[in-house]
């Protein structure tokens, strides 16, 4: 092979050379506006050859050191996990076209109309709901930015606080469990998907808390930013609403119960809660189960008809009737990954089961919203998977030619301080996100830089609570690096959310007054981000 | 939806009854294979479904399953969603087959892992092949997917400076880069057709109590799929070439009918 020999120059041996033309070469080629992913796979191929030489690469057709890169293609492409991804993008879509989200909005608000700053209060809770049933941003915003936005802004609240609380709040999707920005982050690491998403949801409560304290003081300092509305004639008060509050859980946990009460007795009665033949006790489905399950469904009708009264609890379940679905969705999703009874990837599957049939029941289904559902879900999936398969030939290949491990040895070698490799970590992150779309960031750079967060000394991560387990080092990296990214749906140029809100906003709001409004807003997401940093304990509280 | 035919123009009537005939007798001879379970010697279950040799039923429920999923994806790709655009390209028609092919395993997958969680849950009775069948569909879903975005042009690029240079430079820029496609292409074919042939020829199992074949399938698959990819990506550059210069921002990444249609929804 002649022709190969002309082309030996290509061959570089040591990986520093190697790991800093690939840098150029990424930079260049998205700077011409090269898509990320077929960037990715193309630099996959350019590291395969520099470091075995294009005379090995291209000495037989058909195998060679190449093959590694349909390897990782094909382990990609047959992981299970990633199936949850169509699934929970296909789920969301569903959701976008049901009328849930709406009338959840009414339910709260009628709980909430009192209050000053009421609205951005009930903004901010709907989207944590949301939040926990679906996990990606874009259709959260447009949702609360449709339904929110206009109510906010008829009461004369203050713009650049409406604006914030949406888009703020909006982007909890990929904080608050299930996240599509986590399962990426367990799929590229190997951390488990299930820890991740119990260590997130603190943080995620967190940053929701701090979005509505703000919210809260801020209108108590300046009653004008929020004015409150005209009381309507039949709407009761204080106490009266609490009680019918207390009638409306009574009547829910009531149902809720009664369904586990049925398995129970079903099981009971085919038994198949037999101790005998069960290797571990059903979980609320033993025959010593059934007392306490009984009591509990008598003490919620107790409270329903002497506690409440039969009428207020009939009132209090119209108020909150539009919290049903979300709640039932919700339990489905995470349900079936905390019991135990699915893994990741059922629980979507199960998840868009719920919303098809709550849909079906609320008669929104047509064949029509499920095939449009079904493009708009094909049309994302092949935007992510394309930096799926590009990111994944490009780590095998820099693993294979030792790239990771250099640069760890390198950084560690460097005896720098601990906290301060972390921080230029969270500001590369933090500009990568302004420019860069985070499914790439967590592909790319994630196989770099969790191998040297990993080598650091674990004492020295962070500088309050209890020093970390070595293994739940992956889990706490992960979690910041999804608060990390909550600050980049809002950064300017780019932040996706800012575009989101201009789609739906009145066409007198411009961009700059949209970013504006986000400003408060960035520094309460950097203030969490500084908590998980600088307390490391917060991310593994709820781990056992 | 609209109803005018995109692609199949006089054939879109034929297609149609094609498909419903496919369904109708798919879904008869489901129900035949149900019947003749109950009262045959052999029995016919998931685990056979993918073994049909000496099997004439089985072969004819796959020959059934394959022309309903094959008519289906033509008849559904006649019509394009308002965010799909009209295509211009060459390739495109095949790119919208296989995405049509590749929503309905979305749904199908969907109802395997619910039919899984209620037979495992609910009557402790769990299958054998729903978690590996949900793979096989999901990798070719993630492999269509990959060539229907690449037909939307639907990817992750960065404009800051694409959009500073003269349409010229542009055009040099899309054709290094659709080399470059091409390229990896290549590569992986290069690299990896002899162990695919390998695997397909032996129709290398999975290694399980189904063991459907997804490696003898997959690995194929991706190389041909990449080069099917490869060819749309030039089919793109033929149809782009004589566009003016186009200036890109995030907001064309938001679809105003999809707003639309949730604002109606908001409305009802």
């Amino acid at each position: 092979m002649e022709f190969l020999e002309l082309f030996s120059w290509m061959k570089v041996s040591d990986v520093a050379t190697l790991s800093i033309v690939l840098l150029i070469g990424m930079f260049i080629l998205l700077a011409i506006g090269m898509p990320l992913g077929f960037a990715s796979a193309f630099l996959a191929v350019a590291v395969i050859v520099m470091k075995f030489g294009p005379e090995i690469s291209f000495r037989n057709f058909g195998s060679g050191p190449l093959s590694v890169l349909a390897q990782a293609v094909y382990r990609q492409m047959t992981n299970y996990v990633l199936i949850s991804i169509p699934l929970f993008i296909f789920m969301a879509a569903l959701l976008e076209r049901s009328g849930i989200a709406r009338d959840m909005y009414n339910s709260l608000n009628m709980w909430l109309s009192r209050t000053r700053g009421g609205i951005a209060i009930v903004t901010s809770l709907m989207a944590v709901i949301m939040a926990a049933m679906s996990g990606i941003i874009g259709g959260e915003v447009v949702l609360l930015g449709l339904i929110a936005l206009p109510q906010m802004l008829r009461l004369g609240y203050n713009q650049n606080l409406a604006i914030g609380t949406i888009c703020a709040s909006g982007s909890l999707g990929t904080m608050i469990p299930p996240s599509i920005v986590l399962i990426f982050y367990g799929l590229v690491t190997e951390t488990s998907i299930k820890a991740l998403f119990t260590a997130s949801f603190l943080p995620g409560f967190i940053l929701a808390g701090l979005i509505m304290l703000y919210i809260f003081i801020r209108t108590r300092i300046n009653p004008s930013l929020a004015p409150l509305p005209e009381a309507a004639p039949d709407d009761p008060e204080g106490l009266e609403k609490g009680l019918r509050f207390i009638g409306f859980v009574a009547k829910f946990a009531l149902y809720v119960m009664s369904v586990v009460l049925l398995r129970t007795v079903l099981l009971t009665i085919t038994g198949q809660n037999n101790p005998e033949i069960l290797d571990e006790p059903l979980r609320w489905g033993m025959v010593s189960d059934l007392p306490f399950q009984i009591g509990f469904v008598v003490a919620m009708v107790v409270i329903m008809r002497f506690l409440v009264g039969k009428e207020r609890t009939a009132e209090g379940w119209e108020m909150g009737r539009g919290l049903v679905a979300p709640i039932i969705v919700i339990g489905v999703v995470l349900g079936s990954i905390y019991m135990g009874i699915t893994g990741i990837t059922e629980a979507a599957g199960m998840g868009v089961i719920a919303v098809f049939v709550l849909g079906v029941i609320r008669r929104e289904m047509s064949f029509e919203v499920v095939w449009d559902a079904l493009v708009r879900t094909l049309k994302s999936t092949g935007t992510i998977i394309w930096v799926t398969i590009g990111a994944a030939a490009l780590a095998a290949a820099y693993t294979l030619a030792g790239g990771p491990t250099y640069v760890a040895n390198m950084i560690v070698a460097a005896d720098l301080p601990t906290m301060g490799i972390i921080l230029t970590m969270m500001v590369i992150f933090l500009i990568m996100g302004m420019f860069m779309d985070w499914v790439g960031i967590v592909l790319l750079i994630m196989p770099v830089f969790l191998p040297i967060v990993l080598k650091l000394p674990v004492e020295e991560l962070g500088y309050f609570g209890a020093t970390l387990e070595p293994r739940q080092v992956a889990i706490w990296f992960g979690v910041v690096f999804c608060m990390n990214m909550q600050v980049s749906f809002l950064s300017p140029p780019f932040g996706p959310a800012a575009f989101y809100l201009k789609s739906v906003a009145p066409a007198h709001i411009t961009l700059t007054q949209i970013f504006r409004g986000f400003l408060p807003f960035i520094c309460l997401q950097l203030i969490a981000l500084s908590l998980l940093v600088v307390w490391p304990e917060l991310v593994t509280l709820l781990l056992d | 939806m609209k109803t005018h035919s995109l692609w199949l123009g006089s054939l879109r009537q034929p297609v149609r009854k094609l498909m419903i005939s496919f369904i109708t007798l798919t879904v008869v001879m489901f129900g035949v294979i149900l019947v003749s379970n109950l009262f045959s010697e052999e029995f016919l279950g998931v685990h056979e479904m993918i073994r049909p040799e000496g099997r004439p039923m089985v072969g004819i429920m796959l020959f059934l399953l394959a022309g309903t999923m094959l008519t289906s994806s033509i008849y559904l790709s006649d019509t394009v969603e308002s965010i799909e655009g009209h295509p211009q390209g060459f390739f495109d028609i095949l790119s919208l087959v296989v995405s049509r092919a590749a929503m309905i395993l979305t749904a199908l997958t969907v109802l395997v892992m619910f039919y899984e969680v209620v037979l495992r849950y609910l009557f402790s009775a769990p299958t054998l092949w729903a978690n590996e069948l949900s793979l096989w569909m999901a990798s070719f879903i993630f492999l269509f997917a990959g060539q229907y975005a690449m037909q939307q042009r639907s990817h992750i690029r960065i404009y800051v400076i694409y959009d500073l240079m003269p349409r010229w430079m542009q055009k040099a820029a899309d054709v290094l880069s659709c080399f470059l496609i091409i390229f990896f292409a290549f590569a992986l074919v290069w690299g990896n057709y002899a162990d695919a042939l390998r695997r397909f020829t032996r129709m290398e199992t999975f290694g399980t109590a189904w063991d459907p074949p997804i490696p003898g399938i997959v690995k194929p698959a991706i190389l041909i799929i990449i080069v099917l990819v490869a060819i749309q990506a030039v089919s793109n550059l033929i149809a782009d070439w004589n566009k003016a210069p186009e200036s890109h921002s995030p907001m064309d990444d938001i679809d105003q009918e999809e707003i639309e249609q949730i604002r109606r929804t908001l409305e009802k």
